[in-house]
Parts: structure tokens; sequence; C-alpha cells
């Protein structure tokens, strides 16, 4: 083992986190030419904008998704998460409650979500996938129970104007998902706690003998995402107008398809902020085409699949012996 | 004797570097051949060559004077070769037998696995080997030794003519690498062709009949080992004579660290010592006698379930190793890739991991501090190569070991605990690690070494405590530090005469 890996010293060193990203990018590049040769108008202003609006939602659940990937997890309970917090946004919305507080209740409910997945992963020591998978349904039935299975409807208008706002020609949504990315950065490239988050999923048990704080990390990650997915619903519902207690079905495979995409391994350790929302746009940007261009919603899917097993095999020969 | 195995000027070129280089040697029918080497001299891609893994660039393998075409390692199984890895490929949940069978089951009808069968022939390979090994057992319940066994009669059920073998001992206590070696010599006089490669010099000459030296990808040269000394070929490995060096003490009477009747829910019980400034304190027993437990303690990894312990006079309780790094402890540990390293982050994020306050002045990490510190720790350590955004899974053992050196030396760690801290490291890297613990020890640093190779307890140790069944069975001092002293009080003494009394 030694003497190969004496072996490949230079290759190995340029290929950091930046290379992988140029890959992504170069994929994206390629399907924005495709769509761009196939479809007339694809590179109009207004569509551009389109495919990042379309693309925030899923870009702000992958973001969360990625540290939760990073710090060795996964949270499959996102979309669920997204729905608590906005059933119970908008009733209070609806009930009269002033706007503000309305939203920060949102975001509570998404980082208490987060929390309890948290402590059930860092304390009590349960496998990730399994107790999102349990939070998945437990907080989509307090979703359905709590509205009786109906949508919430009648947003005030002061409400929708905040989310449905724009700011430098941009729509707010991609304003808001753009800064969040920015911080998400931040924390990952210049903070203790994102070298702690990469760390612990490199290897918790050295992390645990170099003195990381193990559950508050992981704990962290998981109360990230929750926060996340309940933004994500915020900006939905002020864009809709309701919110449904089924809203956000399905959310938490793309967002962790576009964190793959964006070079995270599900055995944690590895992750690029910039790969994710290159990630999202990229399914973002392929859908937007193929709708344009009337492929029926099933050739839709199967070119989702392909694009994620295709990412997953390009990275895997780039990256030579594993 | 004929050539049973004969490597013809094999090189492999890989894109950046030339691994091997017209290497050739021949080890007959029942010979046991040690192949000797630092790490990066191009042993692993030999073997790796020979198990199929990699095809060489140019030169062949031979096989009683027949060149073979070794394309994968199902085609090096099929022509004889078995390899025994260092980290066993082994699957614990499944038992000795099905461990045994693993890949080509005995079958009834080609549907049905043949599970009495297959237990009664593994049951006859390791009648000979080590009959208290239960074939229908868990392989996970079994001990390292034993699993090593098993796979090496493994081997013999595919009857291989060739047995390569890549520091099977690593982690063996005296006793069991004896019975191990009868059963190489078992296989030798079968007539199987033995390739031995262990850094444990002490081993190689007492069970090979002669060594190929391997240093940059090219033969050294093959020796006969009855007619060179340990220290000539040392010098072949290393390119250079290592100057054999005397123990020097710094240890003073300041009492920096006072352990009084600590115990764990494991093993560890009724442990007192004290640990001195600038004095290096060596731990010594057999695998098993609590030595890790005891280090994992103080280190705050475990929790103690009685007993108190004081640094500079002052009482502490450790929680979890953060508690401890604050009080100044930092522990080596003894599997670095499992409990040191993180892989893929640089030797800066690595050393750094301990310490992330020190650079962390306003809630954001002070890059240029952080750099500035991990090229002053990773000289000091002498790094090598000086790449220190480079991942550290790409460094060598022993460079791994002294990027975590330097992380408590970052941290500011004033008692450096460390277990086997040269396990699994080259010759060269070992001295230049012994010498770093003493210039810690002469800085004032209170270091404890745990480790089973004896000479290594003798040249760092200023006091050595033996462990026996989870506590201090004997206290030596500088003047009767002897391999002797230390073995007999680490081996448990089953038929004492209390005990005797006691069962009457």
């Amino acid at each position: 083992m030694s003497d190969t890996t004496l072996v490949q010293p230079r290759s190995e060193f340029l290929r950091g986190v930046s290379m992988r990203d140029a890959g992504t990018l170069i994929g994206l590049v390629v399907i924005l030419a495709v769509f761009g040769a196939l479809v007339p108008g694809f590179f109009a202003e207004r569509n551009l904008i389109n495919i990042l609006q379309q693309s925030s939602i899923n870009a702000c659940l992958a973001l969360g998704m990625t540290l939760v990937i990073i710090s060795g997890g996964i949270d499959l309970s996102v979309g669920p998460t997204a729905a608590l917090s906005a059933v119970i946004s908008a009733s209070m919305l609806v009930a009269g409650i002033p706007f503000p507080l309305a939203i920060a209740a949102g975001f509570a409910i998404g980082l208490g979500c987060g929390l309890v997945n948290g402590i059930l992963v860092a304390y009590v020591g349960l496998q990730p996938f399994i107790v999102t998978l349990g939070t998945l349904s437990t907080y989509r039935a307090l979703a359905l129970i709590y509205t009786g299975g109906n949508p919430v409807l009648g947003l005030p208008a002061g409400f929708r104007a905040v989310f449905n706002g724009s700011l430098f020609g941009l729509p707010l949504a991609v304003v808001i998902v753009a800064g969040v990315a920015f911080v998400a950065w931040i924390v990952l490239k210049k903070t203790p706690f994102g070298e702690y988050l990469l760390a612990v999923g490199g290897n918790e048990e050295a992390a645990y003998i170099a003195g990381v704080p193990i559950a508050r990390t992981k704990i962290a990650a998981y109360m990230i995402s929750g926060l996340l997915a309940a933004l994500a619903a915020q900006i939905l519902i002020g864009r809709l107008g309701a919110a449904e207690p089924i809203l956000g079905n399905l959310w938490e495979l793309d967002a962790i398809a576009a964190a793959a995409i964006g070079g995270a391994s599900l055995m944690g350790g590895k992750g690029s902020i910039v790969g994710t929302i290159l990630g999202a746009v990229i399914l973002g940007a392929m859908r937007n085409g193929l709708t344009l261009m009337n492929v029926q919603s099933f050739y839709q899917l199967l070119a989702t699949g392909l694009i994620i097993l295709a990412a997953m095999l390009i990275d895997r020969v780039t990256r030579g012996r594993g | 004797m004929s050539a049973r195995l004969q490597f013809d000027g094999i090189s492999k070129v890989f894109p950046a570097v030339r691994a091997l280089d017209d290497v050739s040697f021949s080890v007959g029918a029942g010979e046991i051949h040690g192949l000797l080497g630092e790490n990066g001299a191009g042993k692993s891609t030999l073997l790796r060559i020979l198990s199929g893994v990699y095809r060489p660039t140019a030169g062949s393998v031979l096989i009683d004077g027949r060149p073979v075409t070794l394309a994968n390692p199902v085609a090096a199984r099929a022509a004889g070769i078995a390899m025994i890895h260092q980290e066993l490929q082994q699957v614990p949940r499944l038992s000795v037998a099905q461990n045994m069978f693993l890949g080509h089951p005995v079958t009834r009808g080609g549907i049905f696995v043949a599970r009495r069968e297959q237990q009664r022939r593994a049951a006859k390979a390791l009648a000979a080997m080590d009959p208290s090994i239960d074939p229908a057992a868990p392989l996970g319940s079994l001990k390292v030794a034993q699993r090593q066994i098993v796979e090496i009669a493994r081997a013999l059920l595919d009857r291989a003519r060739i047995v390569a073998m890549d520091e099977p001992t690593s982690s063996l206590t005296p006793s069991e690498f004896q019975r191990l070696a009868q059963v190489i010599k078992g296989l030798a006089r079968d007539g199987v062709a033995v390739v031995y490669v262990s850094h444990k010099l002490d081993e190689v000459f007492g069970i090979c009949q002669r060594a190929t030296i391997m240093r940059d990808g090219a033969v050294i040269d093959s020796v006969d080992l009855k007619r060179v000394s340990e220290k000539a070929v040392v010098a072949m490995m290393v390119g250079r004579e290592l100057a054999q060096e005397q123990h020097r003490s710094y240890a003073s009477s300041d009492v920096m660290l006072s352990v009084r009747g600590l115990a764990s829910a494991t093993k560890v019980r009724d442990v007192s010592f004290d640990l001195h400034r600038g004095e290096v304190l060596g731990i010594a027993g057999l695998v098993g006698s609590g030595r890790t437990e005891l280090l994992r303690l103080l280190a705050g990894a475990d929790r103690a379930t009685a007993g108190t312990m004081a640094i500079d006079g002052k009482p502490m309780r450790f929680a979890t190793p953060r508690d401890a790094i604050a009080a100044g402890i930092g522990l080596v540990p003894e599997e670095r890739k499992r409990e040191g390293i993180v892989p893929l982050r640089s030797i800066t994020s690595n050393m750094a991991l301990a310490s992330m306050g020190v650079f962390t002045p306003r809630g954001m990490i002070d890059h240029t501090s952080l750099k500035r510190a991990a090229a002053d720790k990773m000289k000091r350590v002498n790094l090598r190569p000086f790449l220190l955004d480079r991942p550290i899974r790409l460094f060598s053992g022993g460079n791994q070991q002294k990027a975590i050196i330097g992380r408590w030396l970052a941290a500011g760690s004033r008692i450096l605990l460390f277990d086997e801290p040269t396990r699994g490291i080259d010759v060269g890297a070992k001295a230049e690690i012994y010498h770093l613990i003493e210039e810690l020890a002469a800085e004032g640093h209170a270091v404890v070494v745990v480790s089973s190779e004896l000479p290594e307890v003798i040249r760092l140790a200023d006091r050595v405590l033996v462990m026996r069944d989870g506590t201090i069975a004997a206290e030596l001092q500088s003047g009767d530090i002897t391999e002797e002293a230390i073995a007999a009080h680490a081996i448990p003494q089953t038929q004492t005469p209390a005990a005797w009394q006691a069962r009457q």
C-alpha cells in the first residue's frame, strides 16, 4: 500500500476539491450547450432566471443535505420537515399573526425537527438513514394530522410579496439562496465547525481522539438541514400562496442527487458547496429544457436518473482506483 | 533445490514513477524467503504483481521454471499463489469454515452449500496447525493470531505452492508468533515456497533462510541470513549505517501526572503511578494486559469507574478526550488509520484538529497563522515530502505518525501518550520517532510509551511499568530494565502458590 502512495504524487495532489468543482461546471456547460442548441429561446434572460428560480428550492435543501452528508449522515426527512414548517407558518399567518413571527415559528419548527434527528443520531447512536426514515414518516404524519389533510389557503398578500419580490433584477428567492450558499461556503472553508464536519465524516474515531465535539457537530448539521428545509418551505408557500401538508414529497431525493453530482461522498468526509449549487442548477436546467421541449414527464424522470448515474460514473473513472 | 518461484527482470512503471526496476530473485520449494526494505522500497508492488493485482511493465514471473501470466487475482490463485495480507481479508460474522471456502464453496449438486463437508475439510486443514480452532465458530470470535492461521489453512486448501505473507505478525505477541512460525515452517516442509515480508528483523532472521533486500524499487542483494549481521541488513535497507544509540534520560523529580487506584469498566484495575516532567515512562506487558485501555483512560477516551488523576497536583476528571486535551494530554494511538488520521484531509488539517481554538481568534480560522504553525511543526518533526496541503493518506506510516505528533505540539500538550509508536513504521522513520520522543522529554514534556517491542521500551524508557491482567505487576528502574525482567513479570503466573491453595 505504501509503495503505491509514492507512485502517484502529483495527479492526486492537484485533484483537490476545486478540480472536482471544475468537472461539475463542465457538466453544467455541456448540458446548457445541448439545450441551447435544441431549444430556441433557452438562453433568453427570462428563461435563465427561470432556471435559477426553479433550482433555488432544491439548492436550498441540498446545501443542508451537503453538510449532513459530509458529517457522514443523511437527512431523508427534509421534505416532511418543510411541510410541517409550512403548514404551521401558514396557519399562523391565516390566523392574523404578524408574518415575522410566523416565519420565525416556521424556522423554529425546522430547527426542532433537525434537533430531534441529531439527538437520535449523535446521542442515541442510531443510524442516520433509519432515524430520518422514521422521522420522514413522523413529520409528514404530524403535518397531515395538524391540517386534517387539507391545504392551508389564503396567505396574506404582504407575506407573499416578501418572497415574490426581486433584488438586482433577480427573484428574491434566488438572492436568498445565493446568500445562504455563500454563508455555507464560509462555514465549510473558514470555521472550526467546517473542519469538524469534515473530520467527523472522514474518520469519527480519529476525530474523537483529537478532541472534536462529535455530538455537537452532528446535531448542528441536522439542525442546519432542518432550518434550510424550513426556509425552502417559506419560499414555496410565498410563491404558491398556500401550504399543503403533502408539500415537499421526494424533495430529499433531489437534494441528495444535487449533493452527489456536486461531489459529496455518501461515505462522509467529502463534499463541496460550489459543487452542490452547480448540481442543483444542472438538475434544474435539465428539467427546464426538457419541459420546453415538451418531453413527457416519464422521460424527464429517466433523464434525471441517467444524469445522476453518469455523474457518478465520471466521478469513479476520473478518480481511478479507490 | 529447484526454483519454485522466480522473478525475472520485473519492472513496473507508473505514470510518474518507476516503482520496480529490474527485480530478479528466486525462491526455492520449501524455502522461507524474507523480503526486506523500507516503506516505498517496492515490496508491496512486487507482491501485488505476484497476486495478479498489477501487471509488470517488463519481465516475468516463473513458477517451476515456466513463465506464468498473472492477469488477475483469480489467475494468480489458480497458478497456486496465495496471499496472506497484513489486514486480513475475512468476513468476521461468517464461520471459520465459511471463510475458508469463501468464493468457492463445497456444494451439493451445485446448488446447496455442503456446510458439514466444509467444516470437516476445514477441521482437517486446521488440525495440524491449531486444533483449538473450531471451524463452526464465527471468525470474529478468534484472536488475530488464530485468524492468521485460518488464512494459512485456507491457502493450503487451495493447494497453494507459493504463499506470500505481508507483515503477518504486526499484531502478535511473542508466543503467538512462535506458534505461527511453527505453522510457516510446516508449510515449508511440505514444499511450499514462502515469501515473508516483515519489518521485524529478528523475526526474519529467526524464520527465514535467505532474504532479498530492496531499496527504491531495486534489489540491493539476496543474502544468506546465516552469513550476515542484522546491522549489515539494516544498512542495506536504509542505504547508510544507523548508529546504535544509547538511552538518555531527562527525567526530573517534579510530578506532572499522578494516578491513584484508576480502574475502567472493562480491563484496568487499581493502577497507581506518578509521571515526572521530562520522563519517558515505558509500559510493557502482553497484548490484552490492559495497556491500551489504560492509555485511553488517561486520554479521556474512556471513562474511569474508580480512582483519581491529578495534573500538577490539581485533580482532574475527563468525560471526553476534549477535556484531557484541555488539561494538556495528547494520545498518539496505536491504530493510526482507525484512530489517528482523517485520511482525505491535508496534513495541515490533521495537525490543527486538536487546536482549532488556537487558530480561530474571532470565529473564523486564521489561515495565515495556521499555515505558519503547520510549517513550523512539520519542519520540527521532519515531515517528508514537505507537502502540507497533500491528503495525509498519501504519506507513509512514519510521516503520518509525525503529523499526529505535530498535532499535539500545536495543541501545546505537555503529557504525550504513545501507543505502539513505531508499529508498521520502517527502520529509518523509527529512529526519527525515537529522537523526537527524546527531544520532547528534554524540553520538559512527560511521555508515556506503550510498546510490545521490548528493545524499543529499553531504548526509550527511564522507568518501566509492567502490566498484567489490567494492573501494574512490577515497576523496573533504569538499571533493571532488561527483556528478561520484563518478560518475567508480564507472563501470567497461573500456578502461583496462592491460587493453588485457593483451589484446594
